[in-house]
């Protein structure tokens, strides 16, 4: 017995289900299952690949050479990912294909909005959601025999909870590893090849044929049929009063709050086990849906004709961000007493690193009142409003073609700048900053070189320095990258070095050309950068215009000192001495 | 009376070193034969966002991963404005353990809204359940940066107040933080241990009083 959270609960499962191949791209929640992979199981390759699209692409190859292989990616991710995706989904598969997504539930930032169940229902493949870490690692051995046994790619659903989720879990001790080889189909192509020749040929029983064809609703009606009888779905009849069809953590919410209801705890959760649910639904008297994420099993569940209670009681987003057994409680035990949080306690937004590239970038910018995109990076902590730096930003490797939009609907008028990390650019950034080139437009593009994935916690890219698979050589530079796409312009600033950066980006927004400028500083958290003398605020010179506060640097705050008095403060912990403050004090308040 | 289990939250900001907290305990538990169910939520952000850690510990299988509101035996908290905010997760005789860290929220220092008016320490004490105080300013000490070390602090006075064997605690700290800081640890857990017993004589003769 050993404690495992979810992350390396489904790292372990690979394992033992002999996976040779992991590919993937990082994202919170899920990043850690590609981590635990690469440290702990060297027979199994891992590679973090360019963006979700590429590594989902990886993986269906390695399957169709016939070892079982896994995708790793948030559910955002699996929109990159989608159309490849929708390439396997159908298609006659050798060695087990399971995609691993975490679905990133409770946060307050975007991803709650995403359910990757809804891939299910799309592309008519398996889902499987687990509920604790020994579920993590079952279920993921199971999804590859699923894959196998019904030719179809496999969605294991992680969330945030489960990821994040530490549980005993027994483990094959004895287990050896072993990749086994399945070849069991010659060829195998995408429904669109499938089904045009199938629908035009005149004598489609033809061998040369049928090796392509695979009658996929047969596999899902048979997966439909035989899951009434998986162990992983599991009725658990108790009393006739309450029944909970669920999945996930919730099940454990819902057990713990509801001792005595009968419950329908799913492991697969697409397609359903219609007669589970049909004979938990005539032992009570109401029926209960408590899902994490969309109504989507509530859905599911009425269209089978089947009459339960979901969201009508248990509203969605925005007035739910996922499940508590508190919620449960509130809505199904009667006279449960109420406790509430107390009022008034301040929110945390998220604020950037002390001494973080970034904030240097977005100072110069609104000090300029420099218009400008911003992508998916840690710098997106800009948009917010202790900062105001940006005034765009949607998802990753966005920025360029947003701001080329923005410039070419305006007559660039005005230079609208992209901003985008370095792990933006790799992913689908450079997309945009080719299509710029060739669509001769003159926008200016600021890439910020932290030679890592800052964000989801410093995972390796293309001009990184190190990585599962690295070699010097094969180093991407980003500037010969941008100078071989074309691009006119193209300068390398050290982010620190600031008044060489504000010419830099003046420069580029000014030049009638499209322009670079990458700003290099290694990601001061990820390879932890001696910290210079920490700054301070002589209160006797301090304004308080608040001008160092929005700077946005989490070593600066607004404090009430011992006396009670408000004192703008540098806290000495946090402060690396950068001295990015000390040059946005217009009263030289600001000293080492 | 034989201890079944209790459900602990532990809270505070990033960097304090909630989850090696968590970590740590969990080791503990596990020695002692208790299941376990830990769930580290990490708050929206990086340096400076909440962090809070449901850590139960029990006889039979823990179900829920998450604490209910009104069940949490014990708040644990290494900044005070995340003290408050799970106040109302315990039970009647819920107890807290807190520090007087502050990291003031960048909502506040913006002035997108406002400070709370009253004294968090005070709002803590007078919450009416069992609290302890910690003061970081106070215990400041030039053999270790409490600064970095307040989970260690935190666990010897934690392990103190609920009576454990320090040498089985000490033990598990050695085996789990780097060797570097092995040394700063132990004086961290022992300047816990030593706030706890002033902090509880103290505590006692209070009760006594009433």
């Amino acid at each position: 017995m050993v404690m495992m959270n979810g992350n390396e609960a489904v790292a372990r499962g690979a394992f033992e289900a002999g996976v040779k191949v992991a590919a993937g791209f990082p994202g919170t929640p899920s990043t850690e299952v590609m981590d635990y992979t690469h440290q702990r199981y060297p027979d199994i390759y891992c590679e973090w690949s360019t963006n979700e699209k590429v590594g989902l692409e990886v993986a269906i190859g390695a399957s169709f050479a016939g070892y079982r292989s896994l995708a790793i990616m948030k559910t955002v991710g699996l929109h990159v990912a989608a159309d490849a995706l929708g390439g396997a989904a159908g298609s006659q598969i050798n060695g087990g294909l399971v995609i691993v997504v975490g679905d990133d539930v409770g946060r307050i930032a975007g991803d709650d909005y995403n359910d990757v169940r809804h891939y299910g229902n799309m592309f008519n493949i398996p889902v499987l959601e687990p509920s604790d870490s020994q579920d993590a690692k079952d279920l993921m051995v199971k999804a590859f025999a699923i894959s196998e046994e019904y030719t179809t790619p496999v969605i294991l659903k992680i969330t945030s909870v489960i990821c994040k989720t530490t549980s005993r879990v027994i483990i094959d001790e004895d287990y050896t590893y072993e990749a086994k080889c399945r070849v069991k189909y010659p060829v195998s192509f995408s429904k669109v090849i499938m089904t045009t020749m199938m629908m035009n040929a005149k004598g489609s029983e033809h061998p040369k044929l049928v090796k392509c064809f695979n009658d996929f609703p047969a596999h899902m009606k048979r997966l439909a049929d035989d899951c009434n009888d998986f162990d992983i779905n599991n009725l658990e009849l108790r009393g006739k009063k309450i029944g909970v069809i669920t999945a996930g953590t919730p099940y454990f919410y819902t057990k713990e709050v509801l001792p005595d209801a009968s419950i329908l705890k799913l492991g697969l959760v697409m397609p359903l086990p219609e007669k589970l649910i049909r004979k938990l639904a005539k032992h009570v008297d109401k029926l209960y849906v408590i899902e994490d994420g969309h109504d989507i099993l509530e859905k599911n569940i009425k269209d089978l004709g089947v009459s339960v209670i979901g969201k009508e009681l248990f509203p969605k987003f925005p007035e739910m961000t996922r499940f508590t057994p508190d919620v449960i409680e509130e809505k199904l035990v009667p006279d449960a007493p109420k406790r509430a949080i107390m009022d008034g306690i301040p929110f945390r937004l998220p604020v950037s690193c002390a001494g973080c590239s970034h904030l240097f970038i977005t100072q110069i910018l609104k000090k300029h009142k420099i218009k400008a995109a911003a992508d998916v990076t840690c710098g997106l902590i800009g948009c917010f409003p202790h900062t105001e730096a940006y005034s765009l930003q949607k998802c990753m490797g966005s920025s360029i073609a947003l701001s080329h939009g923005y410039n070419v609907a305006t007559d660039h008028k005005e230079n609208f700048v992209a901003m985008i990390g370095d792990g933006g650019f790799w992913a689908t950034g450079i997309n945009g900053l080719m299509n710029l080139i060739f669509n001769d437009s003159q926008s200016t593009v600021i890439i910020v070189d932290n030679s890592c994935l800052a964000m989801t916690g410093g995972q390796h890219i293309a001009s990184s320095e190190f990585g599962f698979n690295y070699k010097p050589e094969n180093k991407l530079e980003i500037a010969k990258v941008c100078e071989a796409i074309g691009v006119k312009d193209i300068v390398t600033v050290d982010a620190y070095e600031i008044e060489t950066l504000e010419n830099a980006i003046l420069n580029a927004v000014n030049a009638k050309t499209n322009s670079v400028v990458i700003v290099k500083k290694p990601c001061i958290t990820k390879f932890k950068l001696p910290k210079s003398d920490p700054y301070h605020i002589d209160q006797e010179l301090c304004t308080q215009c608040r001008k160092c506060i929005h700077i946005g640097c989490l070593a600066i705050e607004s404090k009430k000192g011992k006396d009670g008095k408000v004192e703008i403060v540098i806290n000495e912990d946090l402060c690396v001495g950068c001295g990015l403050c000390s040059t946005a004090c217009k009263f030289d308040a600001i000293k080492l | 009376m034989q201890d079944t289990g209790k459900n602990i939250i532990i809270a505070g900001v990033g960097g304090q070193g909630i989850l090696l907290f968590s970590n740590l305990l969990s080791k503990f538990y596990m020695k002692l034969g208790y299941e376990l169910k830990i769930s580290d939520v990490i708050g929206l952000g990086q340096r400076g966002g909440g962090v809070e850690s449901h850590f139960r510990y029990s006889n039979n299988p823990v179900l829920s991963p998450f604490i209910k509101a009104g069940d949490a035996d014990y708040v644990i908290s290494f900044e005070q404005t995340e003290t408050l905010r799970y106040l109302h997760c315990l039970k009647e005789d819920g107890i807290i353990l807190s520090s007087t860290f502050e990291l003031s929220t960048s909502s506040v220092n913006t002035r997108l809204e406002k400070d709370m008016p009253e004294s968090k320490t005070e709002l803590i004490r007078k919450s009416g359940k069992k609290t302890f105080i910690v003061d970081p300013d106070e215990n400041k000490n030039p053999d270790f940066d409490i600064s970095k070390m307040m989970n260690i602090v935190m666990l010897g006075f934690y392990a103190e107040l609920r009576g454990y064997s320090h040498d089985e605690m000490i033990q598990i700290v050695k085996e789990n933080v780097p060797k570097k800081f092995v040394e700063g640890n132990i004086k961290a857990y022992e300047k816990g241990m030593a706030i706890a017993q002033t902090e509880v004589a103290e505590k006692e003769s209070e009760l006594s009083n009433c």
